[in-house]
């Protein structure tokens, strides 16, 4: 192999070389980079919200008049819905899980307004709501009608019992089954006290990127706010015929009010995520880009190189290089170049890295990310050489007896 | 040591046909010093490329050293030229960004040697041609003659038993290529045989047997102590 003659000679002749190099290696730190960005975003649209999304929808109904009784109103509406046929379950809630729009509080553990608290997503809901969103339930019980109470705006109080996800038990009982927490109590702002009569695997709160997405507790309890939201699950398969007859059945129910924002679940998600999904298209298209635009950067240096070399090559081939021969010394031409250029944009990739977890609160990329993005820009280079470098293995040996 | 009978070479087009080389038949014993002459056009590098086994012919039957070439694949006729031949150009034909120590060892990466086999044999060769003293310098560091020379140490390093010489010394002044046309006879006096093509006359008058080509045939052929026509040296 002649390892020795062609890095010597890229040594003498490399101003092309260098740019190829260092196209290659701000490729590298951009598509590495950009690819943990994609899976990172990938991973946070996948992970699961512990909601049926795709059998869930949610409608609200605004009243206007004097004599408009939300809570009448809605025992009604829920009432009906639950006797639909097609329906599953339904129930009032005061926020929409992955939406980007709830409530949250804080919680404790001692009654100390000086103690550090917990920041979990609070759901306002009824004894349905664990059904209608079919949540798993893992330890402890759901809530009774007779745990139900009306909250007002200005509630003073909060309700004293309280379902938390698997994530919140963790959060505030280090070590701790979940099935070891029940009866259990939180203090709530004011020092309200709150007894956790349940634990679900999982409810996603309703902003997605914030660190306590994972943190849910859900109280009995139905928001009076002159509007309510209904979730509603339906039989799989019946959720858009069930979304229009529901729309008509609430609006037929009353003068008095509005029935509108009515999306499913899996709408809901998808606008929720729409930034990140946006995102992740563009750095895709950023990637594809580069990597493109890097190929063709290796495919021109790689024939302006041969046709520059073509008597050379006819040379090599008189002197009784076989076409292999040729074919093996442009490749490990190109692949001297893409590891020079890969080296640079491991420690560029690593440098970005950095600034990107240092200034922008991201995770710190796995370590896995730089070899083999280091790999994939290795095979990309040797691909690209490959065209040409067959084109110079074609060269024939009479081109070296040629004046031109 | 080389045989050829019958050689034709047609160059096709979708238009022309041109006979590069008619019915052309040659043969060199081993040890000889064969000068090939003739005008621009008359198929003096056709007959190198095919003696040198760069290109192929239409018809006819070459032998290299016993070998008939028309069966060998492209990869063979490769590794036969790496084995039997020493091409020597008129341009040089280095390799501008190789040392001429890397320059010399280009052919013998082809054989498979190892770097402690061909070491020795790079440095003997260079030396051979006395620029021993310059290994390590670029081509564009030296004259002409002396590239020229480092071609010559390239053609000779794998011990070829057959060199070929297209017009060695056409880019050389008259001293400088009297320097490499005695180099050159001190190499077939070692036994390597030699068959250089050349435009220069005063040379060729020189050689021991001189082959003159005209329109793709052998014209005039001087040597051996005899002179005969066209005909004669073709039958």
């Amino acid at each position: 192999m002649e390892i020795g003659p062609i890095f010597r000679a890229l040594l003498r002749n490399k101003l092309g070389a260098l740019l190829i190099a260092l196209q290659i290696a701000f490729t590298m730190t951009v598509i590495i980079n950009a690819v943990f960005i994609i899976n990172e975003r990938n991973r946070l649209m996948a992970r699961p919200s512990g909601l049926d999304e795709s059998n869930l929808f949610h409608i609200t109904v605004i009243g206007f008049g004097d004599d408009y009784n939300e809570e009448i109103v809605a025992a009604d509406d829920l009432a009906m819905l639950r006797q639909t046929p097609g329906i599953v379950d339904a129930t009032v809630i005061n926020a929409i899980p992955v939406s980007g729009g709830g409530s949250s509080t804080g919680v404790r553990l001692i009654n100390d307004e000086t103690s550090p608290s917990t920041g979990t997503a609070i759901y306002r809901l009824d004894e349905h709501g664990l059904n209608t969103l079919n949540l798993d339930l893992i330890a402890g019980e759901n809530f009774t009608a007779t745990d139900m109470r009306l909250r007002y705006e200005s509630g003073p109080t909060e309700a004293d019992k309280a379902v938390v996800t698997r994530a919140l038990v963790e959060s505030l009982f280090d070590g701790m089954a979940p099935a070891d927490v029940l009866g259990e109590v939180m203090y709530m702002p004011g020092g309200d006290v709150v007894q956790i009569v349940g634990v679900v695997d999982r409810l996603q709160a309703p902003w997605p990127t914030s660190q306590l997405v994972e943190r849910s507790m859900l109280v009995p309890e139905n928001y009076i706010d002159s509007f309510s939201r209904y979730m509603i699950r339906t039989e799989p398969g019946q959720r858009d015929r069930m979304m229009a007859e529901v729309e008509r059945m609430l609006v037929e129910r009353g003068q008095d009010r509005v029935v509108r924002d009515m999306e499913a679940m899996e709408v809901t998600r998808a606008n929720t995520y729409r930034v990140d999904s946006a995102l992740t298209t563009i750095l895709r298209v950023v990637v594809a880009t580069l990597i493109v635009i890097n190929c063709m950067g290796i495919v021109g240096l790689a024939v302006f190189s041969i046709n520059r070399r073509k008597k050379q090559i006819g040379t090599r081939r008189a002197l009784g290089a076989t076409r292999p021969e040729i074919l093996r010394y442009f490749l490990l031409e190109n692949l001297f170049i893409t590891i020079a250029g890969v080296a640079l944009g491991a420690v560029l990739t690593i440098a970005l890295s950095i600034v990107l977890t240092t200034n922008f609160n991201m995770p710190t990329m796995a370590w896995y990310y730089t070899p083999l993005g280091a790999l994939l820009l290795i095979l990309v280079g040797q691909l690209s050489a490959l065209g040409p470098s067959a084109r110079a293995a074609g060269t024939e040996p009479a081109i070296a007896t040629r004046s031109v | 040591m080389l045989e050829m009978i019958d050689i034709c070479k047609v160059y096709r087009t979708d238009l022309v046909q041109t006979h590069a080389l008619r019915d052309f038949s040659l043969s060199v014993q081993e040890g000889e010093f064969v000068t090939i002459t003739g005008p621009s056009g008359c198929g003096k590098t056709t007959f190198l490329n095919i003696a040198g086994l760069l290109e192929t012919y239409t018809s006819g039957s070459y032998q290299l050293d016993g070998v008939e070439v028309s069966q060998l694949n492209d990869f063979k006729r490769a590794r036969l030229r790496n084995e039997k031949i020493g091409f020597i150009f008129q341009s040089f034909n280095l390799m501008p960004d190789l040392n001429l120590f890397d320059n010399v060892d280009v052919p013998l990466r082809y054989r498979g040697l190892k770097a402690s086999e061909r070491k020795p044999l790079i440095e003997k060769a260079l030396e051979s041609v006395g620029l021993a003293g310059r290994m390590k310098h670029l081509p564009s560091q030296l004259s002409g003659g002396q590239q020229q020379r480092v071609a010559i140490a390239r053609a000779l390093v794998g011990s070829p038993r057959f060199l070929l010489a297209d017009e060695p010394t056409g880019n050389l002044d008259s001293n400088t290529a009297r320097g490499v046309m005695e180099l050159l006879q001190e190499i077939n006096e070692l036994g390597t045989t030699i068959v250089m093509v050349t435009h220069d006359q005063e040379l060729a008058r020189e050689s021991r047997r001189n082959i003159h080509i005209l329109d793709g045939q052998i014209h005039e052929e001087n040597g051996r102590g005899e002179m005969s026509s066209s005909a004669s040296a073709v039958a």
